[in-house]
């Protein structure tokens, strides 16, 4: 069984370095293959970064009444901590929004003005809610409704918000549905590219094979050196995309941050290395195995 | 032991190439199918390796009626015989020592036993100082020498040639033959399928004429070219 294994290795390595232009052409078609996957992962990247950000812009503030105590409000806190599609609750005092107010109105002299004039804070208490999805929000707000604390607040500013908690939400579904069909799409292509090339391939050797089954060789004895040329084209292209990708990712890498702050291309792939070429990797290995069986199937029937 | 039973093929689900073919081969045998072409000799050969079915009759070898064999037993049936094309089939991207040793390796057999035969059946054919010579570098009548050998290596029981001098100069048409006769002489069964009148009438053994998919003459001692 070893000897057999080896030898099958051995030929489809023969068979691979013997064709060498077949082998050149066919790699390098699979290694953009590759590219072209490497870049799907790219935007996807970048896309859901932007809708995250997008999305982490929105949030809802629940105001509450002046009666309301802060022990009450640290209940509802509590409460909404529990529940479970909230991700976090920041509490804003009444103390504490004067202060933000105070600060972010410093160089507007009247509005300092009329504060000092006032004797009573005028600001109320908050409680500043994210969700774990903006989908989440209106049944967040529900849960307020029928809270038994309900009394206590005074307003809750999702019913403002709701047009453009909507608008993200469409455009951050728009951006996922299109970036999926997108990338269904030019995978369907890189697949019918890489099993149309490694089709040729073998159809250029479909005498040889005729002769195998003729000298009677068995599906599997002539199959098997295929398969390994297959998967060779697939880790040499791999190869190939992971030389190119990186340093092309170290370069645009800057670009990208400008256009996005805070954004790191090349940070992302690197702490993701190994998933990134494993799965480079697997996927250029498992396209040149499986389309060579495809391939081959049909000139073995002589 | 090799035998056709009322054996009809047709091509394209109309062309009639075997017209009712009954055929009896003894094993030892050196048998010449002679005829013009289209007569249905190749496909008499093609039959008897599985390449293609007949839509009646039997083919038996060795007592098994391989029309009924089951696909993966194909590969099994054509390691028991040996086949020689005009066109000689060889693999153009394996060297000569390859190209034997790929029929030694389809039977399983291993490294030591390849190493030590692939060199003595080449050189039993003339060709030991061609081991490592693809077939673009070498002349029709090595290539044909190459085809035999490979035919030879797993010592099989049949042979089948299927015009094999069909693409040689009579020197190189003279050289297959003689190797064949002394193949037949070491017990091996042999078929000849040609419309080469002189190599039939050198080897001077069973003779079976073929005309529009039909046996019209089977001259079983000493036979002569005739149709």
């Amino acid at each position: 069984m070893r000897e057999h294994l080896n030898r099958v290795f051995k030929v489809g390595w023969t068979n691979f370095k013997r064709n060498s232009y077949l082998s050149f052409g066919t790699t390098g078609v699979m290694a953009l293959v590759l590219m072209l996957f490497s870049g799907l992962m790219v935007v996807n990247f970048l896309s859901s970064t932007v809708i995250g950000s997008l999305e982490d812009k929105v949030d809802i503030s629940v105001y509450f009444k002046n009666e309301a105590s802060e022990g009450e409000i640290r209940e509802v806190r509590q409460q909404l901590e529990n529940f479970g599609s909230v991700a976090r609750v920041e509490y804003i005092s009444r103390d504490q929004a004067l202060e933000d107010f105070k600060q972010r109105h410093a160089g507007d002299a009247l509005i300092q003005e009329s504060l000092a004039e006032l004797e009573d804070n005028p600001l109320q208490a908050s409680l500043n809610v994210k969700a774990t999805d903006s989908s989440k929000y209106p049944s967040i707000v529900e849960f307020l409704e029928a809270n038994k604390f309900r009394s206590l607040v005074d307003k809750i500013n999702f019913y403002e918000n709701e047009q453009v908690i909507k608008r993200v939400q469409s455009i951050s579904n728009g951006m996922r549905n299109w970036g999926f069909l997108a990338t269904m799409i030019l995978a369907v292509v890189a697949v019918l590219v890489t099993f149309n090339t490694i089709r040729l391939t073998i159809y250029n050797q479909r005498q040889e094979i005729e002769i195998m089954r003729l000298v009677g060789g068995s599906n599997w004895h002539i199959k098997a050196p295929y398969l390994v040329e297959g998967g060779l084209y697939g880790a040499l292209a791999a190869a190939i995309t992971i030389v190119i990708f990186y340093p092309v990712a170290y370069f645009m890498s800057p670009k990208v941050e400008s256009l996005m702050p805070g954004v790191s291309l090349i940070g992302y792939f690197v702490s993701n290395g190994f998933q990134y070429v494993f799965l480079v990797a697997f996927v250029g290995i498992l396209l040149g195995v499986a389309s060579s069986f495809i391939a081959i199937r049909r000139f073995l029937k002589v | 032991m090799i035998e056709l039973k009322d054996v009809y093929t047709i091509y394209d689900d109309e062309i009639e190439v075997l017209n009712g073919v009954n055929l009896h081969i003894k094993d030892g045998e050196f048998v010449s199918i002679v005829g013009p072409s289209g007569a249905g000799k190749s496909t008499l050969l093609r039959l008897m390796t599985r390449e293609i079915l007949p839509y009646q009759g039997q083919v038996v070898i060795d007592g098994v009626n391989i029309v009924d064999l089951p696909s993966k037993a194909i590969p099994l049936l054509r390691r028991k015989i040996g086949t020689i094309y005009q066109d000689f089939k060889l693999l153009s991207n394996k060297t000569a020592f390859e190209n034997v040793a790929f029929a030694m390796e389809v039977c399983g057999l291993d490294e030591h036993e390849i190493g030590n035969d692939v060199p003595k059946v080449l050189g039993i054919v003339g060709l030991n100082d061609k081991l490592n010579s693809f077939p673009h570098q070498m002349s029709g009548g090595e290539k044909q020498r190459l085809a035999i050998a490979r035919a030879l290596i797993h010592r099989p029981r049949i042979i089948l040639a299927d015009e094999p001098t069909g693409n040689l100069d009579m020197v190189n048409s003279y050289d297959v033959v003689k190797l064949l006769t002394k193949i037949n002489e070491l017990g091996t069964t042999v078929i000849l399928a040609t419309h080469n009148r002189e190599v039939v009438n050198a080897i001077g053994k069973r003779v079976i004429s073929m005309e529009k998919g039909k046996v019209v003459r089977d001259q079983v001692e000493n036979g002569k070219y005739v149709l």
